[in-house]
């Protein structure tokens, strides 16, 4: 299992996160209604915040992350994920994987696993 | 090809079960009883490979496979905690459908969700795959070669077929019996079963003579079968010599899988649907081979009134064995039947319906998992011990606790509090979200100051403290304890939804390091950092230290100048390692919770969680100062009213220790004694170098509406003292 590495990104909480726009080269997840993180980071937020001038926007790497091929992800998931992944790719997902609270970016032949950094290691020794 | 039974090899045939080759060596697994060869009967369990409560009938014989039976008058030992083991996975799968059981109707079931275009998918125990429960979800257990097998179906259908009636007479616990198609598996296997006699319906193709008249008993010697003696309608017995007797008392569904899935999608096709068969009412014997219920027993707790089909299990434990009910339901029903009941359904059944190991158990299962912080590595490598605390693998020490805590006291220290909880309120009705969530004045709160603060619940208890620290007129960040921010954040945000006001919020506990520099000497190492103006007494500011953007908070928990740095996670390490270069020469070296929680006692500050109790108020905390009740509304407000009307009758006090030597302290959850009645507990307790003697926090119960001024603790005499023990003025942590 290779190490799960911080991931540096832009996080935003606001109610304006709909119409918003952001460059291609960026792997946009919406982890909640209010609230995504855009990998790597983007200078640009004013599509939000033009919005919402209340908008939280933090540069955050509080999640560690890394991408496996497709093979070998469905074999964690098939070992430790305990609900059912949707087949649809492009795909975001989320829910505990290995009892740990993790995020999927899912793509044809690979599949970002993403969890909070502080349970990076952990997660690491229970996939094993 | 040789398996070894008690130490003793016998050679097996190619395609024998470990039973098939016992009986073919003319040994029986355990002392007896019929044998069904389907895994319904108690019968042929033993030890294999170390593994007790193992249905040798199930398991494929292989070369040097160790069989051992199970004491005859106990149970079998555990394993030796040497045998090395190796971990058992857990593998998921998700479908539409599972059939459990392939047999034909199984086989029909799995090509009818086929060609409706569900995902489908079979289990059979013929290939291994052994269903063992059936859980909400639903999910179907199933133990295979390969590991668990987790199935999240949405649909079940249990096709697992019926079983045959085992026999309740005197003497069925004797070997040489079998039922009739575990006779037909056994001649097909080229045993030669003797001369067989046969109790009800004959088994196919084999020859043997049919008794007549009902079954009355077995004769044995040396534990085998000898005869099989019947009674017939005029009463008279007769007499059948045989080497081997064989029952056919009719069939009884397999369901126990489909009466696990209670209000689930579960359903039930081909023979595991069937009527059941129903014995006679045996007149003696042992009717749960199990639990070793005899239908002495059952006369015995019908007269006491247990007298339903659930009764006489909780009774009698017949059903919760091994089998499962597999031998007694059938004749628990008939029991109940001749004594005039109804016929009643079969007990409800709960996974699991077969012996697992724990390695069985817990495989795919893990525990809560506990968070690092980023300086995790730094701690290690410095030698700390490490303890989960809060959720978190924290530092309990580096090694010395008194010097870690005399750097506190006399020099500059600083410890990894990255785990307190930290969160960004934004919006136009932050305020008035705030106002209503906290006992204290937010609005006096100044731009660019912080207050210490008590969340209340409803019902006027604390459940957790902090701070509150202004950013701006539409920004606050408000900070939690370690081990209670994940609720904190729960409760902001239900009551944020609740009341509909218009606020983000972000948790960012995980993004924001944070250190915490204290000590008389803290000025000093900052300006070394390069911070020159640090913020005045519960101030903050945003400033560099050591080359790191860092938010400074000055706050005091350990009773010194203190400054809590909150930096990006990611820079942890930079800011960590440069305050201890930096300090070299001040004296610095990190301290653990060990240390903190001396310090924090020294000034009486309160943990919440360890202090406080589900039912601690701010007046029974002593607390009252942080509630003001001219608010018009707070959470808990009402509450803390109405219970302020009731008499006091106990609360958190300071003690300390009369004339005990340095370095006691009493066991904290200790009991508190006055006049040699309970008075209380002890909530903290440590010695404290600086004060010269042992102080504590502790509940103490008023005696006569007085809070007793002496008491004991372990026998040894305590006075009441006021908080804080430390410093009264406060004057080192506003120097
Ligand atoms: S003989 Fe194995 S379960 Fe009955």
């Amino acid at each position: 299992m290779p190490e799960l590495n911080r991931l540096p990104a832009t996080r935003i909480v606001s109610t304006a996160l709909d119409g918003a726009v952001w460059p291609e080269n960026r792997l946009v997840l919406r982890t909640a209604a209010d609230e995504l993180l855009i990998i790597p980071p983007v200078a640009d937020v004013s599509s939000v915040t033009s919005h919402d001038p209340y908008a939280i926007v933090v540069e955050d790497a509080s999640y560690a992350g890394v991408w496996l091929g497709a093979d070998e992800a469905a074999a964690i998931l098939r070992r430790h994920c305990e609900w059912r992944v949707t087949a649809q790719r492009p795909q975001f997902a989320q829910g505990a994987i290995a009892g740990i609270a993790t995020k999927l970016w899912l793509e044809a032949d690979r599949v970002l696993f993403v969890v909070p950094a502080p349970y990076a290691v952990e997660f690491e020794e229970r996939i094993v | 090809m040789r398996v070894i039974v008690d130490q003793k090899p016998i050679p097996f045939a190619p395609g024998d079960s470990l039973l098939v080759a016992m009986l073919r060596a003319g040994e029986h697994p355990t002392e007896g009883g019929c044998l069904c060869l389907g895994g319904d009967c108690p019968n042929c369990l033993a030890t294999v490979d170390g593994i007790s409560y193992v249905r040798t009938c199930q398991v494929a014989a292989k070369p040097g496979m160790v069989v051992e039976r199970h004491p005859a008058d106990g149970y079998p030992l555990l394993p030796d905690d040497s045998r090395h083991r190796a971990e058992v996975h857990a593998h998921n799968h998700h479908c539409d459908v599972v059939v459990i059981g392939q047999g034909e109707s199984g086989r029909a079931a799995l090509a009818e969700a086929e060609a409706a275009g569900k995902q489908a998918i079979g289990l059979d125990v013929a290939n291994g795959q052994e269903a063992i429960g059936i859980y909400s979800g639903p999910l179907v257990v199933a133990r295979t070669a390969a590991g668990m097998l987790h199935i999240h179906a949405a649909e079940v259908v249990v096709a697992t077929g019926a079983a045959e009636i085992q026999p309740v007479v005197p003497g069925s616990e004797l070997a040489g019996l079998f039922t009739s198609r575990a006779a037909e598996q056994l001649t097909a296997a080229g045993l030669d079963l003797g001369r067989v006699v046969a109790v009800g319906t004959p088994p196919a193709g084999i020859e043997c003579e049919l008794a007549s008249g009902d079954l009355l008993r077995f004769e044995g010697e040396g534990g085998r079968v000898t005869a099989v003696i019947t009674q017939s309608a005029d009463g008279s017995e007769n007499r059948y010599p045989c080497q081997t007797a064989v029952v056919g008392l009719g069939l009884y569904p397999r369901d126990a899988l489909t009466r696990m899935g209670h209000q689930l999608p579960v359903r039930a096709v081909g023979d595991a649907t069937r009527e059941a068969d129903l014995p006679t009412c045996p007149g003696e014997g042992i009717i749960c081979p199990c639990s070793g219920v005899s239908v002495a027993d059952l006369e015995r707790i019908w007269e006491q009134g247990f007298q339903e089909m659930e009764l006489v299990k909780r009774a009698t434990l017949a059903g919760t064995g091994t089998c499962q009910g597999g031998v007694c339901t059938p004749y628990l029903r008939s029991f109940l039947l001749a004594k005039g009941k109804t016929l009643q359904p079969a007990f409800t059944a709960r996974p699991v319906n077969r012996q697992l190991t724990l390695g069985e158990i817990a495989a795919g299962a893990h525990h809560h998992p506990t968070a690092r912080t980023a300086l995790d590595g730094e701690h290690r490598r410095l030698g700390a011990k490490m303890e989960r605390s809060g959720g978190w693998w924290r530092p309990w020490n580096y090694g010395d606790v008194w010097a870690e805590y005399w750097a506190v006291r006399e020099a500059v220290s600083i410890m990894d509090v990255s785990t307190l909880g930290k969160m960004i309120v934004s919006g136009p009705d932050v305020l008035e979200l705030l106002e209503r969530l906290y006992p204290t004045k937010v609005s006096t709160i100044k731009n660019g100051r912080s207050r210490y603060v008590l969340l209340l619940d409803e019902r006027g208890y604390v459940f957790d403290d902090g701070m509150i620290c202004k950013d701006s007129d539409t920004q606050y960040t408000l900070t939690f304890t370690s081990g209670g921010s994940s609720h904190a954040e729960m409760w902001v945000r239900d009551w944020a939804e609740s009341w509909g006001l218009d606020v983000r919020i972000l948790l960012q506990t995980q993004r924001l390091g944070a250190i915490n520099v204290t000590g008389p000497l803290a000025n000093e190492l900052l300006a070394r950092a390069g911070l020159d103006n640090p913020p005045p007494y519960l101030g903050h500011i945003e400033a560099t230290v050591a080359g790191v953007p860092c938010r400074i908070f000055r706050l005091s928990f350990t009773g010194e100048l203190s400054y809590e740095l909150h930096h990006p996670v990611e820079q942890s390490v930079t800011l960590w390692r440069g305050l201890l270069e930096l300090g070299q020469e001040l004296g610095i070296r990190p301290h653990g919770l060990e240390t903190l929680l001396k310090l924090r006692l020294e000034k009486g500050h309160i943990i919440v969680g360890q202090d406080t109790d589900m039912d601690s108020t701010p007046r029974r905390l002593h607390h009252e100062w942080a509630i003001k009740l001219d608010k018009e509304f707070f959470i808990g407000r009402q509450a803390v009213l109405r219970t302020n009307k009731i008499p006091l009758d106990k609360q958190l006090v300071g003690l300390e220790m009369v004339g005990q030597p340095a370095g006691y302290a009493p066991l904290e959850g200790g009991v508190i004694w006055h006049q040699g009645n309970y008075a209380g507990i002890v909530t903290s307790a440590t010695y404290s170098p600086a004060l010269g003697k042992t102080v504590l926090l502790g509940w103490l119960y008023l005696q006569n509406g007085e809070l007793p001024t002496e008491v004991e603790i372990e026998g040894k005499t305590a006075r009441r003292v006021e908080v804080p023990f430390y410093d009264k003025e406060a004057s080192r942590a506003r120097a």
